[in-house]
């Protein structure tokens, strides 16, 4: 029979008062025990005694009470529900903080963008090389010679080692060389046009079996094989031979070689340490082939590089190599310096010749010799980068961190009753993890973007093509890996901290609230100052010596200066050039000298051993000079002082025999107090297997010293120089006095197409080319101080927040002190105290950390800047007037609100 | 004979879900007494054990619910997703492999 109204209201009534109150659950029960009831009652019960009997089913009360927390437990488990639910109150949450969840978001987007970004770069740097399959066994030969006053570390060997290794040594299973001889003009057989081609190199046709270089047309193992033949590359290809197979084509270089294109091949990568365009076969008898024949050991011109054949121990093998020297080098040198020579008292008297290897892999960041093909990397920043990285990003997460546990006064209610209502300490910690994951993924996203714009600006800062890998799939795990963990590691310390409130002290309002239990807080603030002060100190040292190195009196005057490249292009009408152009009203003077005061751009160089006229040339008495050839021009041209005697003159013909001495020749020959007069003397022939012969000598006459001058970086020390009158037609350097230099670039072009048709037309200043010795520098000094910058800005972004949260804590103090009395400047103060504290603390931490650091950077250079107290206090200074000027804004702003706001509203 | 409470412990999602496979839309008192009818009253679910899994089953998926108004009660009528269907067919084939497999572990011949 079906229960009456009354029987149903009874069960409903009597289940709710047993606690059954679960929304469904509720439903289904009472459907339930309504169903036996009726088939009890069926079955000639009365009422009561069915529902008893239903009861008693359930487990009475507590079996129905169990049974109902069963079920919610079950409904919960849904991992889906409970998600929901801490992702709905955390975005609440967001919204509700908009200021602060703002400044969060923010200040951690553009800190992880900057990391982004100098992970990029530093994935790159890393990156170099590694196209080449046999990248693991591939060796570069270098060489380190201290010998007459002079030490190099070079990359160059000589002709005959690559060759000579090869048969000696079965661990090499094969070898190749390059010889550079700087930029070529290049123009396609039936073309007139000249361009000038930067890299252009000479190598062995084992070039495509050791590097991992693909090639598109032609045969790899024969195309450098037969004599005047060349390989391009693609982008090489098609500029020359635009919209036609260049294979079999031919290249005039330098106006004079012809030269058959046997291959091509891809691009170079960009992560290479080289990126040769055109690679000449050194077979044949073009001068550099038959240099490349020579057996001659002690002239050093080539770059030589080893294969290993696998599992062969590199640290052995070079540990064979003084042997090596012992037995090809030494015997030419001791031909050369007379009788009694030995390796071993060569080295006893303070010399050195020493063979040593440099992993391919290890070229681009741990190399930094005479003749890298082109400027490297450098490990040291490669981690200041990473350095740096970690710091803003350490900042950024400490701006997320002080913030939460501020806000802490604000949510302590919210967390007392929510354990009041029975919610554990881990359902809290997984809602503040929650909110502090959100945070972070959304500041991801936007640093994505923030990167991806700022992106453009940092390759033409570093002369990199970085892009997002927006393609790859590891980039966006990786990603989202990081924002996880930065989630979760901002987040841990906040979330236990809140969590761990007692939920009795906050209802009852008795819990250290906001910037009472702020110890770690501060200590952190203090962290980020001292970072920032650090960076602003790296800094400011950086662009200090760099300053200090571009206006360092140099010895010569490098302004106003225009260099005309390639003159040799001008052959034989390079002295009607000249003439030409001097008749230009703002040109001064002009000098035919392929030797500059830089280095680099086609500068010349070039050194030869000498020795005071009288003395035996033995390894004591050698004194290896830069030997640059020039006209009468040249010191006048460059602006270089003659200190004693007179520079070269037409007036004295004689002085083809003569050679201008700087400073620090005169001492390492010993010429004493008057060396004008005295004589220097060198080798002039050679005996027949390549090495000087001692018979052969030709002796120079001192007639002027030149004050010293800087000709290479900085960096190192003037060593021994000599200029000599000769032909040198590298280029024309002309000193002009104009402010317009446009004019007579114009003028001078002129003068070139009518004396040289067909030929470009290259100029530089010279100044541009001695900042450009310091480009990598300048570099880092700009990339540093944006980040420095950068720093700075979360940093202050955070102590802005905090301020401000400060201030909002504090408004009714500041409403009743300025009620009683307090002047508008004594609350600023107030405010502003607490933080100005930590600031200075922070410095006192940074600086002796920051001299420890720049002393350390200066080391590397010989000529270094000062970098006194001031710059420190500079950095302290301004550090503080930033930070004060943040903290400055919302104090004021709280100081002069009317207290009446303030106190009226509860 | 009924059987122990122990045992049927690791079976009662099956059977719930398998006698919602043969019968469609069933509600919880309705599942008892179909569960009842087919041991011949040798199994007896206990409601402490029952709606529990209901609402389990119910929060994975397989089951989704209707109510049906009956003047002052509601009946939630439970009924298999598609989802509830393959796993049920699932479910069955499962214990049918595990007898097998008991039943050759204790050594006993199955008629």
């Amino acid at each position: 029979m079906a229960l009456t109204n009354v029987h149903i209201d009874f069960i409903i009534k009597d289940l709710h008062s047993r606690g059954v109150v679960l929304e469904d659950f509720q439903d289904e029960v009472i459907d339930h025990v309504c169903s036996v009831v009726e088939k009890e009652m069926d079955l000639g019960k009365n009422f009561i005694d069915a529902y008893q009997g239903v009861l008693k089913l359930f487990g009475h009360t507590a079996g129905l009470r169990q049974t109902q927390q069963q079920t919610l437990l079950q409904q919960n488990q849904n991992s889906k529900i409970m998600l929901k639910n801490y992702l709905t109150i955390g975005l609440r949450n967001l919204r509700k903080q908009g200021f602060y969840s703002i400044i969060n978001i923010v200040g951690l987007a553009v800190g992880v963008a900057a990391c982004l970004v100098i992970g990029l770069f530093i994935l790159d740097e890393l990156s170099f090389d590694k196209y080449n399959v046999k990248a693991g066994h591939i060796y570069r030969i270098n060489n380190e010679i201290k010998f007459g006053g002079n030490h190099m570390k070079m990359t160059y060997s000589s002709a005959p080692f690559a060759h000579t290794l090869k048969q000696d040594y079965p661990e090499i299973e094969s070898t190749v060389r390059f010889r550079s001889n700087g930029s070529y003009l290049v123009k396609p057989a039936e073309g007139t046009e000249n361009i000038k081609e930067q890299n252009v190199i000479w190598t062995d046709s084992t070039f495509f079996k050791i590097f991992s270089v693909n090639v598109l047309e032609g045969n790899p193992a024969t195309a450098l094989k037969e004599p005047a033949s060349v390989a391009i590359s693609k982008s090489t290809a098609e500029k020359y031979f635009p919209g036609k197979s260049a294979l079999g084509q031919s290249l005039i270089l330098d106006n004079k070689y012809n030269a058959k294109v046997t291959a091509v091949y891809e691009n170079i990568p960009t992560a290479s340490h080289f990126h040769f365009d055109i690679l000449i076969s050194m077979v044949g008898d073009w001068p550099t082939a038959k240099e490349a024949q020579s057996t001659v050991y002690l002239s050093n011109n080539f770059q030589t590089y080893l294969l290993l054949k696998e599992g062969t121990n590199a640290k052995a093998f070079e540990s064979k190599l003084p042997g090596f020297l012992e037995k090809y080098v030494g015997p030419q040198i001791a031909q050369a310096l007379g009788g009694d020579f030995t390796m071993e008292k060569f080295r006893a008297s303070g010399n050195k010749y020493e063979m040593t290897l440099t992993p391919l892999l290890d070229i681009h960041l741990h190399s930094d010799l005479k003749g890298e093909f082109e400027p490297n990397g450098n490990i040291t920043y490669v981690y200041l980068f990473g350095l740096v990285g970690a710091f803003i990003l350490a900042i950024a997460c400490i701006n997320f961190m002080n913030l939460s546990t501020a806000r802490s006064s604000n949510r302590a209610k919210e967390v007392g009753v929510r354990k009041v209502m029975g919610s554990l300490r881990s359902h809290l910690v997984r809602q503040f993890l929650t909110e502090s994951t959100l945070i972070t993924i959304f500041a991801f996203t936007v640093a994505v973007g923030i990167a991806y714009l700022m992106l453009p600006f940092f390759n033409d800062l570093s002369l990199k093509k970085l892009s997002i890998p927006f393609l790859e799939p590891s980039f966006y795990v990786t990603m989202l890996i990081a924002a996880l963990a930065v989630g979760v590691l901002a987040g841990v310390y906040p979330s236990f901290f809140l969590s761990a409130f007692r939920p009795a002290n906050v209802l009852k309002g008795n819990v250290s609230l906001g910037m009472k239990s702020g110890l770690i807080r501060s200590a952190l603030v203090v962290f980020q100052f001292v970072i920032s002060i650090f960076l602003i100190i790296g800094a400011i040292t950086v662009n200090r010596q760099l300053n200090f190195i571009q206006n360092k009196k140099l010895g010569f005057h490098k302004d106003q200066v225009i260099i005309i490249q390639d003159a040799y292009a001008l052959r034989p009408k390079i002295q009607s050039f000249k003439e030409e152009a001097l008749k230009i009203s703002a040109i001064e003077s002009g000098s035919i000298s392929g030797f500059l005061p830089v280095e680099g751009s086609g500068s010349w160089r070039s050194d030869n051993t000498y020795w005071k006229e009288g003395n035996q040339p033995t390894a004591e008495n050698l004194v290896s000079l830069q030997q640059w050839t020039v006209d009468n021009d040249y010191v006048k041209t460059f602006g270089m002082n003659i200190k004693t005697g007179r520079g070269f003159s037409n007036e004295f013909p004689s002085d083809s025999t003569a050679v201008v001495l700087n400073e620090a020749a005169v001492l390492q020959f010993e010429l004493g107090n008057d060396p004008i007069g005295k004589k220097i003397t060198t080798f002039d022939g050679n005996i027949p297997d390549g090495s000087p012969d001692p018979k052969k000598l030709k002796a120079w006459t001192v007639i002027g010293v030149v004050e010293n001058f800087h000709f290479s970086s900085l960096k190192e020390n003037i060593t021994g120089l000599g200029l000599f009158l000769n032909k040198s037609d590298g280029c024309v350097s002309f000193r002009f006095n104009a402010k317009n230099a446009q004019e007579i670039i114009v003028s001078l072009e002129k003068i070139w197409k009518e004396l040289a048709p067909g030929q470009p037309f290259q100029y530089s200043f010279l100044d541009e080319d001695f900042g450009r010795m310091y480009a990598s520098e300048q570099r880092l000094g700009k990339i540093f101080a944006s980040f420095a910058g950068l720093a700075i800005v979360i940093a202050c972004l955070g102590l802005f927040a905090l301020t401000a949260f400060t201030a909002e804590q504090r408004t009714k103090e500041i409403g009743i002190r300025k009620v009683m009395g307090a002047s508008v400047s004594s609350i600023v103060v107030l405010l502003s105290k607490e933080f100005g504290k930590l600031i200075i603390i922070a410095f006192v931490v940074a600086a002796p950390v920051a001299w420890f650091a720049v002393d350390w950077w200066l080391k590397g250079y010989t000529y270094k800047t000062e970098i006194g107290v001031s710059v420190y206090l500079l950095a302290g200074v301004s550090a503080f007037a930033i930070a004060w000027l943040t903290m400055g804004y919302q104090s004021v702003k709280a100081a002069i609100s009317n207290p009446v706001n303030s106190l009226r509203s509860e | 004979m009924t059987h122990s409470a122990e045992l049927l412990k690791g079976t009662l999602q099956t059977i719930v879900l398998k006698v919602l496979k043969d019968h469609g839309k069933t509600y919880g008192y309705e599942i008892t007494q179909r569960v009842k009818e087919l041991s011949e009253g040798s199994i007896l679910l206990t409601e402490g054990a029952l709606y529990p899994t209901l609402h389990k089953l119910e929060a994975e998926g397989l089951l989704k619910t209707e109510k049906v108004m009956m003047g002052k009660r509601v009946r939630r009528y439970y009924l298999l997703t598609s989802d509830g269907k393959a796993e049920a067919r699932e479910r069955v084939t499962e214990f049918v492999e595990f007898i097998k497999t008991m039943s050759s572990v204790l050594q006993v011949q199955m008629n």
